[in-house]
């Protein structure tokens, strides 16, 4: 098989309910590289993320990561491949009752045979890298989202995975903890050779520092390509997704009729008139 | 017509089957591994959640329905002269029906609805996908100590229930009333068989234990995960769990008292 | 801290719970702990023991000095035995002690009241009660009292 892909999706169909998410999905994630998996609210990204991480199941096809058919798995093989992968979620999902420390040491505890200096050690250095080495006793809801979202950063590389999946990792963040993110996610994916897998919709931070882009929508991949390919090209879906224009192909107004054939009263009417001749006059 | 309405009613009770299915199977699977020490650890903070938080409320309520069964059967048995059978009947009363049923019921408000909340909070906030992604089982981790904590922390209340409900039947009967304090005791002791009735009672609130704490955690574990979704599936654990404990307490009554 | 405090209320609470356990034995429904070792058994033969129940007391001028084990028919004279657990404190029990069963309240549960004779001798394990007086039961009682109005 491929050796330079660590993840490979073929021909995958996954439906929730009756909505069809994937119809022959096929997706290559490169080796050593940081890969953004963008589309728009809706398009199955997280889904994608769950699919990878073995945690659903694809009704037809399959997800292969480091070139074992996940489905096809027992619990055991299951779990030592997890061990090799991490997850950021979206929520950042730390153990409410657990405080910092306890939760970057619950991946070490559960899957390593370490003495507990050791531990320590280690997990005193995954919280160096993300710059919360101080804040080891806080718990979780005296973290700010950004803080929270660096300690879950923590956990997820502290087994010292080959692929990481990181879900929405720039959502509601403020400038700040958004760019520490950014840098966070490169210098891991670079320093510790990692393959970093980056779902989002946030296009001007994620292809900042991605690698390849793989643009969804329509049950299957719109686009692949650089950053600055994706950027530049002409596809009217790409284009308006890339851009981030409320109108274009994928249009800003839900399907309906006409807004003046919909009015009840004269006045509506004649406003609505009236402002779409003015308009005309504008545009002219 | 008909057909389409069999069928309808076909397809709800096949669906409600793979329900009970699906959560005795949730169950046993969540049940199969031997807790180690750190399991034992788990238990014991959940024994503290269901348990000892729910203690306050049910000694508050013990008390208050001895002193009503005691208020209404003295003014009941009076007009019969047979005043000094109020203990017996504060003591059947509770022993065998109003302990278990009751604090079962609280015990669905005030423990149920809690657990049926905390896992679908840790469902939204994907800790049970994470649990998962480290290769834990999160019906292991999280639902089995919740499980046995239930079902060891409700019989525990009734007996507490019970004692504190027969002193309260005491501080109005004999205190206020002006029962005789032999009486009392005399004819409770008498008329309540400790086999046949407080065991009999336990034996209900085991069964109670494990119906609301099934149905919390069932409900919770499959909650949809937003907030609409949790706050339905919390009172969702409290109507389902007050109609098994009161169907099923008239089905154990029926095997215990009825003469079956 | 809080570890220890979480350890100290759940094994508060199971130890709660064992003792309100052991209160309910004891006080609610009234079983002793040791009982076969300090009581001995007595018997005796009524003609109708209606209303008797096992764990009925056993009084001696009102005060509870044992409970009823068994209620039975006696094969050879075909009337109503009644096994009697008494404290074996009580040791001084004549050998004529009569044997009634009374009745707590008007509609009140039946027990058994024992009255002490003038013998020397005194009733030891097994011994049987011969001077009883049966129930009263209220059917008759009532019917009696009709049967008297209607012949005055």
């Amino acid at each position: 098989m491929s050796k330079t892909n660590v993840v490979e999706v073929s021909n995958l169909h996954f439906a929730r309910g009756t909505r069809s998410i994937f119809s022959g999905l096929n997706i290559g994630i490169k080796r050593g590289c940081v890969t953004a998996v963008m589309g728009p609210s809706g398009c199955g990204k997280t889904t994608l993320l769950r699919l990878i991480g073995g945690q659903l199941i694809p009704q037809q096809g399959q997800v292969k990561v480091f070139d074992q058919v996940l489905h096809s798995l027992n619990r055991e093989q299951l779990t030592q491949l997890r061990a090799r992968m991490g997850v950021l979620f979206q929520s950042g999902a730390l153990f409410t009752d657990l405080n910092v420390f306890e939760n970057v040491a619950f991946p070490l505890r559960e899957h390593g045979s370490m003495t507990a200096d050791e531990l320590h050690d280690k997990v005193l250095l995954r919280l160096e890298a993300v710059g919360l080495r101080g804040a080891r006793y806080l718990m979780p809801a005296e973290l700010s989202g950004g803080m929270a979202r660096r300690v879950a950063l923590a956990r997820a590389i502290a087994m010292e995975p080959e692929l990481v999946l990181y879900d929405e990792p720039f959502a509601g963040q403020d400038p700040i903890a958004l760019a520490v993110l950014q840098r966070l996610i490169r210098a891991l994916n670079d320093s510790l050779q990692m393959t970093s897998v980056l779902i989002s919709h946030d296009i001007v931070e994620a292809c900042a520092i991605a690698d390849e882009v793989i643009l969804l929508g329509g049950a299957g991949v719109l686009a692949q390509g650089s950053p600055e390919a994706l950027l530049k090209s002409t596809d009217p879906m790409v284009y308006q997704f890339m851009h981030g224009q409320a109108d274009g192909a994928v249009p800003f107004h839900y399907p309906a009729p006409e807004l003046i054939t919909e009015m009840r009263t004269a006045t509506a009417r004649s406003h609505i008139q009236t402002s779409v001749m003015t308009d005309h006059q504008e545009l002219k | 017509m008909l057909c389409k309405q069999l069928q309808l009613i076909g397809q709800w009770v096949l669906c409600r089957l793979a329900g009970l299915g699906g959560a005795l199977f949730m169950l046993l699977q969540s049940l199969l591994v031997l807790p180690g020490r750190q399991g034992l650890q788990r238990l014991l903070q959940q024994l503290y959640v269901v348990g000892v938080q729910s203690l306050i409320i049910m000694l508050v309520s013990a008390a208050f329905i001895g002193m009503v069964l005691a208020l209404q059967g003295y003014t009941l048995l009076v007009d019969y002269g047979s005043e000094q059978a109020v203990g017996q009947m504060v003591a059947l009363t509770l022993v065998r029906e109003l302990a278990p049923v009751v604090a079962a019921l609280l015990f669905a408000g005030r423990a149920g609805s809690a657990l049926t909340a905390e896992l679908g909070l840790m469902k939204a906030t994907e800790q049970l996908a994470s649990l998962e992604m480290f290769g834990v089982d999160p019906l292991h981790r999280i639902v089995a100590p919740r499980f046995i904590a239930g079902v060891l922390a409700l019989p525990i209340l009734v007996i507490i229930f019970n004692l504190v409900g027969v002193y309260g039947g005491h501080l109005v009967a004999v205190e206020w009333l002006g029962v005789h304090s032999g009486a009392y005791w005399g004819n409770m002791q008498a008329a309540v068989s400790f086999i046949d009735d407080i065991v009999n009672g336990l034996i209900k609130a085991v069964v109670f234990a494990i119906l609301v704490t099934w149905t919390a955690l069932y409900q919770g574990y499959h909650c949809i995960p937003t907030s609409q979704g949790i706050s339905a599936a919390t009172t969702r654990t409290v109507v389902y769990s007050s109609l098994l404990i009161l169907g099923f307490d008239f089905i154990l009554t029926a095997l215990m008292f009825g003469g079956l | 801290m809080a570890k220890k405090w979480l350890e100290v209320s759940v094994g508060g609470l199971v130890v709660v719970g064992v003792a309100a356990l052991l209160a309910l034995a004891l006080q609610v429904s009234g079983s002793h702990l040791g009982s076969s070792a300090s009581q001995y058994q007595v018997s005796a033969l009524f003609d109708n023991a209606a209303g008797l129940s096992p764990r009925a007391r056993v009084t001696l001028s009102g005060v509870t000095i044992g409970e009823v084990t068994a209620v039975s028919i006696d094969q050879q004279t075909l009337m109503a035995k009644v096994d009697m657990a008494i404290d074996s404190q009580v040791d001084y029990l004549s050998l004529d002690t009569s044997a009634s069963i009374l009745t707590a309240g008007l509609l009140g549960e039946k027990y058994i009241g024992l009255s002490i004779g003038a013998d020397e001798e005194t009733l030891n394990d097994g011994a049987i009660i011969e001077d009883t007086q049966s129930a009263l039961v209220i059917e008759e009682l009532v019917g009696q009292v009709l049967l008297n109005l209607g012949g005055g």
